[in-house]
This record gives structure tokens, sequence and C-alpha cells, in this order.
């Protein structure tokens, strides 16, 4: 089937009217992927993948399960090294600087590039002291500020109203999308550069989902952002810019309008229109 | 078509009398075990009871032949037991850490944890003979420092087992999260794993205790047992099992029953701990 | 619209902060291991400690040591042989298996299957707390309460009955004084009795419902479901439990010292007195004098925590390869 090479949407339902239109000037390259290699072992799980995250800009990655967008974004904050035998090749540079060099110290780096997972992790402690306790680590706050940090960030990951008066609520008695937030809240109050999003919403109801959606576009005016996420309406919904991948490697890279619209390679066409995935 | 009769089937008649003896069996083995502990608990506290008043609780342990409490056994016993479970806690807690976290994808620990096993099961008279060699001889006699070095080595094996299992339950998703944020692996383990695995471990120490309380046959020949009131830790030192021990195997009808009446209080230590125990397992999982 | 203010933290707090973290980490991470290879070190002064102590009873008898009954701590004789400890550890060790096995197995099926469900966490708890008595109360009442009766029913019923039958004869043969190989094992029995019901019932939980369920679905008794579907299903773990009992009842102390009879002898009737390793050691260690009688006692440990080892280890391996054959 040829590709038309009008602006209608092959599909009907991922509609693109609405979805951020990219900057006229192209923002500066926040994070530069270079050549990028990953191991499982023996196993190549990406293989030379090079593309940019422009600032506070969000970028899309899609793809079939087991295409290596997770694993490419849990390189980004070289969460792998907590397990052996996963190694990276390649460059990933932040600012200009490699962080995959050794000489990086990877606990700042994650401070700089935080991450939200699929599955809601809030620490075994208070609402309070779930935000405190990243904040704490780096810096020396008297109580009043940090009361006022935790408040900002609550409010940044709109969860303030639900929760000012349960501050000492254990945060596993919030439900799954307050507890969404609440981890976006935790990974906003450490103040990052970049914020990862490992399909954040796959484990949670359609309502929570569209309010998280909300919320990752106000933060993409301040952070620079990488949504991994199954669902393509999503992607189409959220990100300027969209990647897809397929077996490893990065098959098309480009503004999310033209990925769905007028997509350049036929895999990609095949995907967004459903033949596989 | 002709349609399929349907016949009522009946189990054949041996099927049904062997799943019927079969059964028999079961029951008759639970109210085998059910009766050995109400024969068990029902003698102690026959013979226990009545020996039981405010004087076995604050005079000490009789000459042969004479009236007189359990006072320093009892005392001797929470001095050692304390003095097992403040050093062998840590090592424990410690190593157990390692193993589920620094070690966990390390060869070292396999061979940690088979090790442990093998101490885990270690006869408790062999710790004895252990410490005797290490401690009591170098120091010249027997001493309550003896007796807690050898029920700290009881101790040791069981937490690190219940640390590194309650560790090992942490769902490592909770562990990312925290190093998404920047903290370090010792922040990571101290601030979100121990919290979050809190009650199993609190759970092993209170069943480490419990196991000690009741040892005799590692403190027979480090703390050797005292009849006389003493708090040296150079010295030997009662303990309520040690007495026990003495008493019952002697002839003397006033020790006999002193020796029922410390069983009874060992035995009502030990379960309540282990009752605590459990409650606090359910209050975590029932939430 | 969110604004948070970016650079707010300066670059030396960060710095100061990566510092601290770096110590911090490689001191916890140090002390971790510490603890770690400290459990190793124990092992490793076990082996020594027995090693040593033994060497002196072991390089005098020789193999003699594993045959020979004689003990005789007389400072003029001192012969020592391990014969009778070894005998009396491993048999009342077996009769406490075979006595305690059936009897724990039949609990844990009737916890898991015919329990009713009100009852289940009461019947389970008392019998764990069974397993949590500590091993001197099981010794006098062994001594003071069971003793008597066993001394009464052996005499009195036991012995005449199989006093004609060929072998029974010889292996029930009285006179019974109450303390003997039987008593200790059942003593042992009753003992570990609690920790094969709780293990083996821990194992038969984890048989998937649904695999009982098609069994069930199929008209077969609850005879048939267990001992087709979920003993085969649930065999390694029985019998990693099994060993680990045996490992305790080997190594029992207290229980078996009161009620053993403390006679080392070899003797065919399980009537008759006799003696363990343990309480051997438990009876003259405190008071031995004489170096070689010392010695002796610590090769019986020595001895002790080597069949210990290799019953754990046996279920160790025996677990590993049954898991590979399960393709786990």
């Amino acid at each position: 089937m040829s590709i038309s090479a009008t602006s209608a949407p092959i599909l009907p339902s991922i509609a693109t009217n609405g979805a951020p239109i990219p900057h006229a000037a192209p923002a500066r390259e926040k994070v530069k992927i270079e050549g990028l290699n990953f191991f499982y072992g023996q196993n190549q799980a990406l293989k030379d993948i090079t593309l940019s995250l422009r600032e506070n800009q969000v970028t899309a990655f899609i793809g079939p399960s087991g295409c290596g967008k997770s694993t490419l974004l849990r390189v980004l904050n070289r969460i792998y090294e907590l397990y052996p035998n996963q190694r990276a090749e390649g460059r990933v540079l932040l600012d200009g600087e490699d962080i995959l060099d050794p000489k990086q110290d990877r606990n700042v780096l994650r401070a700089r590039i935080g991450m939200v997972f699929q599955k809601p992790t809030p620490f075994p402690m208070s609402i309070y002291e779930n935000i405190a306790f990243g904040v704490r680590l780096y810096e020396n706050l008297p109580r009043a500020e940090m009361n006022d940090r935790v408040e900002h960030a609550l409010r940044g990951a709109a969860l303030w109203t639900e929760v000012k008066d349960k501050l000492h609520a254990s945060g596993t008695s919030l439900s799954g999308g307050q507890q969404q937030r609440l981890c976006i809240a935790r990974t906003v109050a450490v103040k990052p550069e970049v914020i990862l999003f490992d399909e954040p919403c796959s484990a949670l109801d359609p309502i929570s989902t569209s309010r998280i959606e909300e919320l990752i576009d106000e933060l993409s005016s301040s952070y620079t952002i990488a949504i991994v996420t199954h669902n393509m309406q999503q992607a189409a919904r959220v990100s300027e810019h969209t990647a897809f991948m397929y077996l490893g490697e990065l098959v098309e890279f480009g503004d999310t309008q033209a990925i769905f619209t007028a997509p350049k390679n036929k895999q990609t066409e095949q995907y967004i229109t459903g033949r596989f995935g | 078509m002709e349609p399929v009769a349907v016949r009522a089937r009946a189990l054949p008649a041996r099927r049904k009398s062997a799943n019927a003896v079969f059964q028999g069996l079961c029951y008759a083995a639970t109210a085998l075990g059910l009766t050995a502990l109400c024969l068990i608990l029902g003698s102690l506290l026959y013979n226990g009871v009545g020996g039981l008043s405010l004087r076995v609780f604050t005079e000490i342990t009789p000459g042969p032949g004479s009236q007189g409490g359990l006072l320093n056994a009892i005392v001797g016993s929470l001095i050692m037991t304390v003095l097992g479970v403040a050093v062998g806690t840590p090592i424990g807690i410690l190593a157990g850490t390692f193993m589920a976290e620094y070690g966990r994808y390390k060869r070292i620990t396999p061979v940690v944890r088979f090790i442990n096993d093998i101490l885990l099961s270690a006869p408790s008279i062999i710790i004895g003979l252990f410490v005797y060699e290490l401690v009591v001889v170098p120091m010249g006699g027997f001493s309550a420092l003896a007796g807690g070095a050898a029920l700290a080595i009881i101790v040791i094996p069981v937490v690190i087992r219940t640390t590194e299992d309650m560790l090992l339950l942490v769902p490592n998703q909770l562990r990312e999260a925290a190093a998404s944020i920047g903290a370090p692996r010792s922040v990571i383990i101290r601030s979100v794993c121990y919290k979050a695995a809190q009650a199993g471990i609190v759970t092993g120490v209170l069943l480490a205790v419990a196991r000690v309380s009741g040892e005799t046959a590692p403190l027979l020949f480090t703390a050797l047992g005292n009849l006389n009131f003493s708090l040296r830790l150079t010295s030997p030192m009662a303990s309520l099992p040690l007495t026990i021990n003495q008493f019952a195997s002697s002839a003397y009808p006033e020790w006999q029953s002193l020796a029922w009446t410390g069983a009874l209080i060992i035995t009502a230590a030990v379960l309540l701990l282990s009752i605590v125990a459990r409650v606090l397992v359910s209050k975590r999982s029932g939430r | 619209m969110v604004n948070i203010p970016m650079s707010a933290v300066s670059i030396g707090g960060r710095d100061l902060a990566v510092r601290r973290f770096a110590a911090s980490d490689a001191f916890f991470r140090l002390l971790t291991r510490s603890a770690a290879y400290f459990v190793l070190t124990l092992l490793g002064g076990f082996l020594l400690t027995l090693v040593f102590g033994a060497w002196l009873a072991l390089s005098t008898f020789g193999i003699s040591f594993f045959t020979s009954q004689s003990w005789n701590p007389n400072p003029d004789i001192l012969k020592f042989g391990a014969l009778a400890p070894i005998y009396g550890t491993v048999v009342t060790s077996a009769v406490a298996m075979t006595l305690a096995l059936p009897v724990g197995l039949g609990i844990a099926v009737f916890l898991t299957e015919l329990c009713p469900l009100r009852l289940r966490r009461v019947i389970g708890t008392a019998i764990e707390l069974l397993a949590g008595v500590p091993s001197i109360i099981y010794g006098m009442w062994g001594l003071f309460v069971l003793a008597p009766v066993l001394q009464n029913l052996e005499n009195n019923y036991l012995a005449p009955a199989v006093s004609e039958i060929p072998i029974l004869s010889t292996v029930f043969a009285g006179p019974s004084y109450g303390q003997g190989i039987l008593t200790a094992g059942i003593i042992l029995a009753i003992m570990v009795l609690p920790f094969i019901a709780a293990v083996s019932r821990d194992v038969f939980q984890t048989v998937p419902p649904v695999l009982k369920e098609a069994a069930f679905g199929l008209g077969a008794t609850t005879r048939e479901v267990v001992t087709r579907v979920v003993l085969p299903y649930s065999r390694v773990g029985v019998i990693g439990g099994a060993m680990l009992a045996l490992g305790r009842a080997l190594g029992e102390t207290m229980a078996v010292t009161f009620v053993i009879g403390n006679d080392p002898k070899v003797r065919a009737s399980l009537l008759a007195p006799g003696t363990t390793i343990s309480s051997s050691i438990a009876n003259e260690f405190a008071e031995a004098k004489e170096a070689m009688h010392s010695s002796a006692l610590v090769a019986l440990g020595l001895i002790l925590f080597v069949i210990t080892l290799i019953v754990l280890a046996a279920a160790r391996l025996l677990l590993l390869r049954m898991n590979k054959q399960a393709g786990a």
C-alpha cells in the first residue's frame, strides 16, 4: 500500500490535532545518544542507536514488546548498573558530557535524570517523607524550606489538594493513580533536568491516565521528557518527537506529526496501522 | 440418535475404604500430635504451678533439701540472653544484608548461605565445645561471657537466614525507585530496604531469642551454672535451663519441684515470644 | 503552569554529598562483607578446634576408636571407643524418623486437605507451638512421665507379647527400666514431629490448586489426590524437610540425655539403655580430668559434626539434582 503524501492521518483515531507542535527553531539537544549498543550478557539488545532528546520537549518511544525501548531508557540513568552482566557501549551526552564515562558519578546523574516507573512504588514512609527523602540526600534544608519544597513538588504533580491534610499518612495508603503522581512528585522534588517515563500509565485506569498525560504536558515546559509507551494514541497525544524501535534498532525518528501521518519507513507504517505489534 | 443412559456410578468399595482408612490415619496422626502437646503442657502445669510463688522470683536457688527460688537463674538467663542477642543480631543482620544486597550476584554468597545452613543446624553441644576451647580455656575458667558467646553463635545463623529472606522479598522496583532519585547503595539499603523488611527482621530476632532462652547444652561447659547470685560476667553464671537440668536429675524433691516450676516459666516465656512474633508477621501481611 | 527554579542546588553542595556517599558506601560495604566472611571463619574455627582437640584420641586409637565399645576413663586404663555412642545416635534417630515421618505427613495432609477452615489456623499454631518447647522440657517430661509408663508397658505387655516371635523377641527384649533407646527415640520423634509437619504443610501449600482440582474433577478420592498428585509434586521439599529433621534428631542433647539410660554399651534390644554422642559429651565433659578423656569426647563431637554435615550436604545435593530434573 503506497503512502499518501497528504497530511491526513492514516488512522482517524490517531488524530494529531492538538498535539504539541515542535518549535519553529529546533530546540537545543539536551541528551545526545551516539552509537549506543547494549548487551544483556551475550545478547545484544540495542544496536547502534543514535538520536537526541530536545530540551523541554517530549520524545516518545514506541514499538512492539522486546524492541528495546525500556532498555534504552534505563541506559540514560544508568539504572541497569544495579544488575550484573549488563553493559552499554557508545556515548550518551548530557549537555555535552558523556554520562557513560565511569568517572561520572551515577548517583548525581540520577538526581539530574529522574525516572518514573511502570508500577507506582511509594517508599514505605509517609507521603511527606517520600518526597523529603530525595531532597535530603543532596540538600540540607531547614524545616520551613522543606515544607515548601514538598508542597511545590506535590502541586507540580497535581496531588497537593488531595493529600495536603494527610501528609503523614503512609504513601501506600493512596490509590494507584495517586501513588503514581506521588512518584512523579518525588522525582520532581530533586529538581532534575530530564525526566524519563517508563510506561507510566499501563498500570492505571483511564481517568488517572489522562491526568498523568496532562501532567506530562505541563511538566514539559520545564523539563526534557522521554516517555516509553505501548499506547500509540498516547504517544501521539503528548509528544513532539517520536522514535519507533524494532528488535533493538531505531527504525525511524522524527516529528510526531510526521511519523503518524506520513511515516517514511514501511515497518513504521505497518506498526502504526496495527499490522503487527 | 439414542440418548445415552446416564448411569449413577458408585465408587468401588475398595477405593472408598482405602480413602476412609487414609483419612482416618490422618485424623489419628493429628490427634496424636495434639495429645502429645496436651500431655506435655499439662504435666508442666500440673507439676509446676504448685511451686509458683513470689518466692520463686525473689529468692536464689537453695542448697540440696531446702526451700528456695530461682532468682539467680532467671537473672542469669536474662543476662546471657541479652549478651548473646546483642552480639549476634548486628553480625547476623549485616551478614544477611551483604548476601541480599551487595553480594547478591557474587559467587561467594551461595557458599556463605550453605555454610550458614550448616551452622543453623549444627548440634548446639558442639558449639559449647568450640566456645570452651576458644574462651573458657584461655580465660582459665567458666564464665557468663563464654555462655553469652555460645548463645551469640546460635543467634547469628537464625538472624542471617531471616534477614536475607526478608530482604530478598523486597521488590527490586523499590530499590530502582530509590536509586533513580540519586540515592547511593548504603542509603537505599538503610532507608528503604530495612524499612520495608522491618517486621520480618524483628520477627527473626524474636525467634532467635525464643530459641536461645531454652538452650541448655551450649551452656553446660561455658557458663557452667552457679548456685549463688552473681552478676560477674567473668564468673560462672546460673541460667534457668542449667538449673532445671541440675535439679531435675537430682534426688531431692524440693529441687525437682523447683525444676518443674522453672520449666513452666521458661516454656511460658518461649511460647509468649513465639506468639508475639507470629502476631507481628500476620499484622504485617494483613495490611 | 508549574515554575520550579532550575539550578537552586550549588555544584559545591552536590560534590560534598558525592564524597560523603562514596565514603559511607565503601564503609557499609566493608562492614557487611566482613560480617559475611565472619560466618566462614566461624565454620573454619569449628573444624579446627574440633580436629585439634580430637587429635590426641584419634591418633592414639586410630580405627579402633570407631569399632570398640570400651569406654574407660580410669586413669590407669584410659581406653575409649565410639561404637556405643555412634550406635545410639544412629538408632535413636532412625526410630525417631520412622515414627515421626508418617505422623508428620499425616498431620500435614490433615491441615491442608481435611481440616475445617476455621480450625486450620488454631491447630496449625498448636502444632508449631510444640516445636517451640525447649528440649530440656521434653527431657524432663520423658524422664518423669513417659519413662515410667513405658517401663510398665514394655515389661508387662510388649516383651511378653513378642517373646515367641523370632526377630522381634530380640529387638524388644526386657527387662526395661523405662530409660532406653526406644524411649529416647520416641521423645525425639515428638520433638521433630512438628518440624516435619510444618515444613510438609508449607510445601503442600505450594501445590497449584489447579492440579488438585483437575484430579478431584476426575473423581479421585482424597487419598488418591494426595498420594498421586500432592506428594509427588512436593517430594523435593518433603525430603529436604525430613533430612533437616534428621539432622536435628542426630544432634539433640538434653531431651535424650534424660531418658537414654547412659550406658555405653551396644545392645540388641531397643528397650535396653544406651548412650548417644551428644549425651556422652553432656554428661562427662565438664568433669573429664584426663586429657585423653576430654580428647575422646571432642573426637565424639567431631564425628557428630561430620555426620550432621554429611546429612545436610546430601539434602542439599538431592534438592539440587531434583530441581534440575524438574527443569527448574
